[in-house]
Order: C-alpha cells, then structure tokens, then sequence
C-alpha cells in the first residue's frame, strides 16, 4: 500500500518539467546500469575465444533484444546523455535555471533529431534484407 | 541564545568529489560512448558484429585503451549513481549498508573483469 501511495504522490507531485526530466535520468540511468553490467560480463566473454563468444551472440540477434534496443535502451542512453548535459549547463550557469522548462523543451527537439534518423538506420540495419 | 549552524560541515569532502567525478565522466563519457554506440550500431550494425570484429580492433592500442577509459568512468558513473538512488530509496540502514556492499563488489568484478580481457586478449 505504501508503494501505491508514494508512486501517486510521486505522479502527481506539480514538478512539470523538472520533475518528469529527474524522473527519467533515473529510470534512464538504473536502466542502463543493468545492461551494461551484462554488456561487460558479455564482452568478458571474448577471453574464452570465438566458439564460446560467438555461440553466445544469438541472444543479442534475436528480434526481441533489437527492438529493447532500440526503442528501450539506446533512446534511455541518448535522453540520459542530453539531460546530463542540461544539468551541467545550469549547474555551472545558474541563471539558465530561470529557463529551465525551455530548456527541457529544446532538449526534447534535440533527442528527436538525434534519435529518429540514427533509430531508423538501425532498424534498417537490423531488419532490411535479413531477418 | 546559541545558534547551531543550518547545514553542519561535512565530515569529509567526498560528496564534493563525487558531485565533479559525475560532471567531468558525463563529459568524457558524451564523446566515448557517443562515438562508441555511432560506429558499432549506426555505421557496423548488431549483426556484423562477431569475435573477428572486436578482435580486429583490439590489434590498435589505442582502441584498447578507448574501451578501457569508457569501462572505467561508465561503470563508476554507474555506480556512483546507483549509491545516490539507494541513499534515497532504501530508509533501513542495515539494508542499506547490504545493498552499497553488493554494490561496491559488483563494480570490483566488473571493473576487472573488463580489464582482465582488454588487457590479455
């Protein structure tokens, strides 16, 4: 019940903006700390040779792990980096904090431009031709 | 009538590293991982990439060295960050003390089993 309670008073908590940016640096950020625990266990996996490392890339080619890919992973990293960036800027420039809602929203427009074309090309890549 | 200061001092000035080791590995970490996830997903793709692959690139030292920088600050940024998330969330100190142990070993393992390989292969 507890749980229940925080997470509506998390929601409807009136940040806007700011709360909604904290709250996905965080789940972006726990996210990735999970992947890349077995992104570094998988690559470790190289020291036992070609057989054992290729053997094992089946998981990361089925079509399940590139889509978490690409619409889980790599846009969690994207908004991470750029909301990381907007923290720094108005830690070292306070007086962007007065603009910070603007800031969050050209930070979305950035994330678009970044996102969609790379996002595109990789589906391409994964699925065009071969599937 | 005594005042006690609003904020105590600081025990020690760990918190203030911690708060610049997070800026400065966000920066590196912007251009590493930047280029890493550009070459290896947009330019290669998840499927040309084998054993040959990153055995070819590991003949430079230099890319050798790249993935070890990018091991190094992503996984203590890691880690940093999920200290501030248990500070937060888990209230129980006991469970607390349990959760930053488990943490501080996994970042151990993983650091050196990263370098293990990059250093051996």
């Amino acid at each position: 019940m507890a749980a229940i309670t925080n997470l509506t008073r998390a929601v409807t908590y009136r940040g806007r903006e700011g709360q909604i940016a904290w709250m996905l640096h965080r789940l972006t950020g726990v996210g990735v700390f999970f992947f890349l625990a077995l992104h570094i266990i998988d690559i470790f996996l190289m020291a036992f040779g070609p057989q054992v490392f290729n053997s094992l890339l089946f998981f990361y080619h089925q079509w399940l792990f590139k889509f978490a890919i690409v619409f889980g992973l790599y846009p969690g990293v994207v908004y991470h980096g750029l909301n990381g960036i907007r923290v720094i800027l108005i830690d070292f420039w306070p007086d962007l904090g007065k603009k910070q809602a603007m800031l969050f929203r050209v930070q979305i427009v950035v994330f678009l431009i970044i996102y969609i074309p790379s996002a595109i090309i990789m589906l391409i890549k994964m699925f065009g031709g071969h599937a | 009538m005594q005042f006690s200061p609003a904020r105590p001092r600081p025990a020690s000035n760990f918190e203030l590293y911690s708060w610049w080791f997070m800026r400065i590995s966000a920066l590196v970490m912007i251009l590493l991982v930047g280029f890493h996830l550009f070459y290896m997903h947009v330019i290669l793709g998840v499927d040309t990439i084998d054993f040959d692959v990153i055995a070819q690139r590991w003949q430079s030292p230099f890319w050798r060295l790249f993935d070890l920088f990018m091991l190094v600050f992503a996984w203590l940024h890691c880690t940093n960050g999920v200290r501030t998330v248990t500070d937060d969330y888990i209230r129980s100190q006991g469970w607390r003390t349990l959760a930053k142990t488990g943490l501080y070993i996994l970042a151990f393992v993983i650091i050196v089993l990263g370098a293990y390989v990059i250093f051996t292969f």
